[in-house]
């Protein structure tokens, strides 16, 4: 058994993901402790650019599955292609990134290697020469450590878990492309359409949010909430039903499938608190929620609850700050 | 024509609220007051598969593992319509990791029928079982879509759904038999939103057998754990504290104070 870590370095049109660049710097501090390299694994049309950025961001080596038949992420051929590459070499553990790709994912090449997986860790630490991947359960009362007789740990990992590493300049790594084997069986799911939004806003370095939910109500009473969060100085946030009911575009969403943002002020306007939603603000620092329903989950958690109409509420607040 | 759906369905820890130490020591969990509940998401997909008959005909089979504790998930199908239930019971299962389940659960659905459509929530946050969906997929041998929000068509051999990326949705279709795998908040007054337990139903199937299937009677050799991993040790986690703050909003004082505090 090696003891080298794996890591599943995913991309978008903006190169690799950030959550990815985090698991390279992870990689890095479990395979210092091992005492093995770190190896991130490409995989799509065209993905050969990228290995650039992977040695920069802490990969020791990289490894590339470019098929014009992966240009689009299909569970069945990514798994086989992950798979098959790690039953080459199987590494001490695999880190995937807990995207909506990533979870999918390593739950399948998991399975496909005969060992287990541990979703959303916040944590993977070594323990007696073996990896632990530790996750909060419970609404986060349990820190729970997962660990057990496995030659390859398969975890994700969540975002926070390390900063990504200042980018090396002019970094050279060895890169190897792999053989892709994919049948007629791997290829039966067709992406018809992809509707993703280009990034405008980086919400993420927003000291100020302030976020509409579905109880905003329409187009016109959003532009209410815009006002706030021009009065306070801070960027436009919304629930993914604020998103689907076109008020705003799908850059500005918190939450799953979302951003995860920690500002210090975050104002929630009309946002009931579903647990999708809320994965992806609760660290913020102060939380003002606004809701006419007194028992609303997101009160649970927040740190001011105004229970009023948002029509009523929003001018006031206005008007308050700029006093 | 009629399609044939399976839907698995959870009995969950409901950890809304929770109240107090729940990691009792390093090795030990003290879920005694903890409550369960319908998984939130599985409901969801159960919507899903009563949709599908409603418009297309067919069946819908619902199919739960582990003895029930405190809500019986599948009497709750049977209330909202399904047609047929089955449950796993098994001591060597049910002590078993999430592959140890999944094997069962894929030997339960192929002693059903192999359906058209595999369906099941995601569950989003809690540890339980949460990778079952894509683990049955894989040992069915089914095509899977994740974090499926809506349908678009069903019919001529295929299935074509939207399902959540990060930043966006994509639009994908999959031969059937398939497996979706679904994860969406839904509001109260949502089309897909999950339908009440129906009080004639529940009357009519109060007392309805409840099928039981052991490792046995599937055919079943339990590897208790088949993926190798267990959980080693808990640590309770200092809780984050926030006394919230009510405030009316016809209460201009508070309001003025609280946009002082924030301006601070």
């Amino acid at each position: 058994m090696s003891n080298d870590i794996w890591v599943y370095a995913e991309h978008n049109a903006e190169g690799l993901t950030d959550l990815s660049l985090q698991c390279l710097a992870k990689g890095r501090q479990l395979a210092a402790e091992l005492g093995g390299n770190v190896t991130a694994l490409l995989v799509g049309s065209q993905v050969e650019p990228l290995a650039e950025a992977a040695a920069a961001h802490g990969a020791d080596r990289v490894l590339t599955a470019a098929d014009a038949r992966l240009e689009h992420f299909g569970p069945d051929a990514y798994q086989r292609v992950v798979a098959a590459a790690a039953k080459t070499a199987p590494p001490r553990g695999f880190l995937f990134p807990a995207s909506t790709q990533g979870t999918d994912l390593a739950s399948g090449v998991a399975q496909a290697l005969g060992t287990g997986c541990v979703l959303d860790c916040q944590n993977v630490t070594v323990a007696a020469d073996r990896l632990v991947g530790r996750r909060l359960e419970y609404d986060r009362n349990v820190l729970t450590s997962y660990s057990g007789p496995v030659d390859t740990l398969v975890v994700t990992v969540k975002d926070g878990i390390a900063a990504p590493a200042e980018p090396v300049a002019g970094a050279t790594v060895e890169t190897t492309n792999v053989e892709v084997v994919l049948d007629d069986a791997d290829l039966v799911t067709q992406v018809l359409q992809r509707d993703v939004a280009a990034r405008t806003v980086n919400l993420k370095e927003a000291s100020i949010i302030v976020a509409a939910g579905a109880g905003v109500g329409s187009k016109e009473n959003f532009s209410l909430v815009e006002e706030l969060a021009r009065t306070l100085g801070g960027e436009v946030g919304a629930t993914r039903a604020a998103v689907d009911a076109g008020w705003t575009t799908l850059d500005r969403q918190i939450g799953q499938t979302g951003e995860t943002v920690r500002p210090d002020l975050y104002v929630a306007c009309g946002i009931s608190g579903a647990v999708q939603h809320r994965v992806g603000m609760m660290d913020s620092k102060r939380i003002v929620a606004l809701n006419n329903d007194p028992n609303a989950p997101i009160f649970r958690f927040s740190h001011y609850c105004v229970v009023g109409d948002l029509l009523e509420v929003i001018p006031k607040l206005i008007a308050l700050w700029q006093a | 024509m009629g399609l044939n759906c399976i839907v698995l369905v959870r009995e969950v820890w409901d950890t809304r609220d929770l109240v107090g130490e729940i990691a009792a020591s390093a090795s030990e969990l003290n879920t005694g007051r903890l409550t369960t509940r319908f998984e939130p998401e599985d409901l969801n997909a159960l919507e899903m598969a009563l949709q599908l008959k409603d418009e297309l005909g067919g069946t819908v089979t619902a199919v739960a593992v582990g003895a029930s504790r405190q809500v019986d998930v599948l009497r709750e199908c049977l209330y909202r319509g399904v047609d047929q239930v089955a449950r796993v019971v098994d001591t060597a299962v049910e002590a078993g990791d999430t592959s140890a389940k999944a094997a069962a659960v894929a030997a339960a659905v192929r002693k059903v029928g192999m359906p058209d459509l595999l369906l099941s929530g995601l569950d989003v946050v809690e540890g339980e079982n949460s990778q079952l969906g894509v683990e049955v997929a894989c040992r069915l041998g089914l095509p899977r879509a994740n974090y499926v929000d809506r349908l678009e068509a069903v019919g001529n051999g295929s299935v074509t759904c939207v399902r959540a990326v990060e930043g966006g949705y994509e639009t994908v279709r999959l031969p059937l038999p398939a497996a979706l795998i679904v994860g969406v908040a839904l509001l109260k007054e949502d089309p897909r939103a999950p339908r009440s337990a129906k009080a004639r139903l529940k009357l009519q199937m109060k007392k309805a057998p409840i099928e039981q299937w052991d490792a046995t009677a599937l055919g079943l050799s339990v590897d208790p754990a088949a993926s190798g991993l267990a959980a080693a040790g808990y640590e309770a986690v200092l809780q984050r504290e926030i006394q919230p703050r009510m405030i009316e909003a016809g209460d201009e004082g508070a309001l003025k104070q609280m946009v002082q505090e924030l301006k601070a």
